[in-house]
């Protein structure tokens, strides 16, 4: 090969590769498939293995079995029968669907002791649950998680919370004219919404617990795509009140906000890093939407780097990092149908996760599952396994989820 | 020898140049000089939503063909037609409405639409209307069907 032809497949390469055509790269995501990594990786740990004990009480035959079906169905732990060795023991009482659970290691160690009076029983094993695979392994449950979505089923688009199972579904806005893009504090305790009560989309907080709402943001134009910081206290949101479009990080204790990103496009989907100093967005300048990264000014007045995140399509919305960081998901475009992706941070290959129509990815508290939409019907699926199920039905066309960080 | 070189790199030099200038340029990176001075909305009080109201429409709607906020030849002609019969009466007030089809990604939605709404206030302001007396919305598709189900912005009269 001479050097004139060396240099034009170099530079078709580059041509190639500035396109970054779906086509091509699809053939390279082949050589570096995430999920046989993942799951060689998985079958070489061994999972903790734990026997549930007795349970004293009134509840406690019950207490036992439920709790029990609760650590299977977590499938973070070998539950072991009676007499099988153990790395952990739980055991304790329940009377009246009130329950204290105990966590022991191997050689009787105390690893903790809680009691659990919510009104029913199923919800205080759920919380023992929880607390038992975050002692354990770090990583918080799902039980006690929910996740929020916007449903049409009334006539209006209305805000819904349910558990990761599907359950105990609720709504939780009744606003006049709707509310739509809902996002979950990290504990579960507020849900920052676009409010569409005034006639113009504001940016509103719901608490919970006591039930009264704040308004964020009124400020003329559009505010949108809130997501709350892995801290609780900010508050990244699109608001357009300067004559642009741009992402705004909102201080939720001063209601003071700084726009960190510099855009003449259409940015939406701001979504935090776990380390909270940074944010991917996605922002579309006229030829589609593509990702971006933002680092947040940690003081006044400090500088950021803004960059744009290549994924090797055209089309990319709705980002959302995973609860390590070490993953980014998001909606594209594939054979015309939307797409659920998982890429790698900041490189490697992608992941196909659904396609036929899934959109709008939000990662489980532990990165094991993601839930999205398809066709609006609301799904959780299994990143280890692939398996996926629909959680939600009877709720009219579902939009998007958030599940709890 | 080094012509002979030069020689020879130079159709690989003119395709990767060629393919260079074909490339979009992220926003940030663009010379700012080069833009239009844009305008921030003033306050929202007094005006009244679209769906709080029966409102009429300034001008015929603003179909977008392409995904993106570009205006066409004729979107200017619209928006010179109504610059010219707003100037009859400075108080007059509009509000610029963007909306999208139910397929787009809801969040992307809002942006586009209300950016479209912004590309056209922009070109209003330009054409010698009041920045303080125009105001945008961008619904995207959150009111698709029973909205706007299209690529459009309306620009409603304000009473």
């Amino acid at each position: 090969m001479n050097v004139r032809t060396l240099l034009l497949v170099l530079t078709l390469a580059i041509c190639h590769g500035t396109r970054t055509e779906a086509g091509v790269l699809d053939s390279l995501r082949g050589w570096v498939g995430l999920g046989g990594k993942n799951r060689t990786e998985e079958a070489k740990k061994t999972m903790p293995r734990i026997r549930v004990g007795a349970f004293t009480g009134g509840t406690g035959s019950s207490a036992q079995q439920t709790l029990r079906k609760e650590l299977l169905d977590s499938r973070e732990f070998f539950v072991a029968s009676a007499e099988e060795k153990v790395d952990y023991t739980v055991e304790g009482t329940s009377v009246g669907g009130r329950v204290t659970g105990r966590l022991r290691d191997t050689k009787g160690k105390e690893l903790f002791q809680r009691s659990y009076a919510a009104p029913g029983l199923d919800e205080n094993l759920k919380a023992l649950t929880d607390d038992v695979i975050y002692t354990i392994t770090g990583r918080p449950g799902l039980a006690t998680s929910r996740i929020v979505f916007v449903s049409d089923v009334t006539g209006k688009r209305q805000i819904y919370v349910c558990d990761s199972e599907g359950g105990e579904v609720h709504q939780v806005t009744h606003d006049k004219n709707g509310a739509v893009a809902p996002s979950l504090s990290p504990d579960s305790s507020m849900i920052a919404f676009t409010s569409y009560r005034s006639g113009f989309p504001i940016i509103r907080l719901l608490d919970l617990n006591v039930g009264w709402e704040r308004g964020v943001t009124d400020t003329p134009g559009s505010s949108f795509g809130s997501a709350f910081s892995p801290d609780g206290t900010h508050l990244a949101a699109v608001m357009s009140f300067i004559g642009n479009p741009e992402i705004f990080v909102s201080d939720l204790n001063t209601n003071t906000a700084a726009c960190v990103s510099d855009s003449v496009g259409a940015p939406s989907s701001p979504s935090w890093h776990p380390n909270g100093r940074e944010l991917v967005f996605s922002s579309d300048d006229g030829d589609g939407p593509k990702l971006y990264i933002v680092e947040v000014p940690q003081k006044e007045g400090g500088s950021s780097r803004l960059f744009r995140w290549r994924t090797g399509y055209h089309f990319c919305t709705d980002p959302e990092w995973s609860p390590d960081g070490h993953h980014i998901a998001f909606t594209t475009r594939t054979n015309g149908e939307w797409t659920v992706a998982v890429k790698p941070y900041p490189n490697g290959g992608v992941r196909v996760v659904q396609t036929g129509g899934a959109e709008h990815p939000s990662w489980s508290p532990n990165g094991h599952f993601i839930t999205y939409v398809q066709h609006g019907e609301l799904f959780v699926h299994d990143l280890r396994s692939g398996n996926r199920r629909a959680i939600v039905r009877g709720y009219g066309r579902i939009t998007e989820p958030r599940w709890m960080r | 020898m080094m012509n002979a070189a030069i020689r020879s790199c130079l159709p690989a030099l003119s395709l990767l140049l060629a393919s260079c200038s074909s490339m979009s340029m992220p926003s940030f990176l663009r010379s700012p000089a080069s833009e239009a001075v844009v305008f921030a909305l003033g306050p929202r009080e007094g005006y009244t939503s679209p769906l709080n109201g029966s409102l009429k429409p300034a001008c015929p709607a603003l179909v977008f063909d392409r995904a993106d906020f570009k205006l066409t030849e004729t979107h200017q002609q619209t928006l010179h037609s109504l610059a010219q019969e707003m100037s009859k009466n400075k108080k007059a007030r509009l509000l610029v409405a963007g909306y999208a089809p139910p397929n787009l990604p809801q969040d992307h939605a809002r942006s586009i639409s209300e950016r479209r709404a912004l590309a056209v206030r922009q070109r209003l302001i330009e054409l010698g209307l009041e920045a303080a007396n125009i105001q945008t919305v961008g619904f995207g598709n959150d009111f698709s069907p029973t909205g706007p189900s299209s690529d459009v912005v309306v620009v409603y009269r304000q009473n």
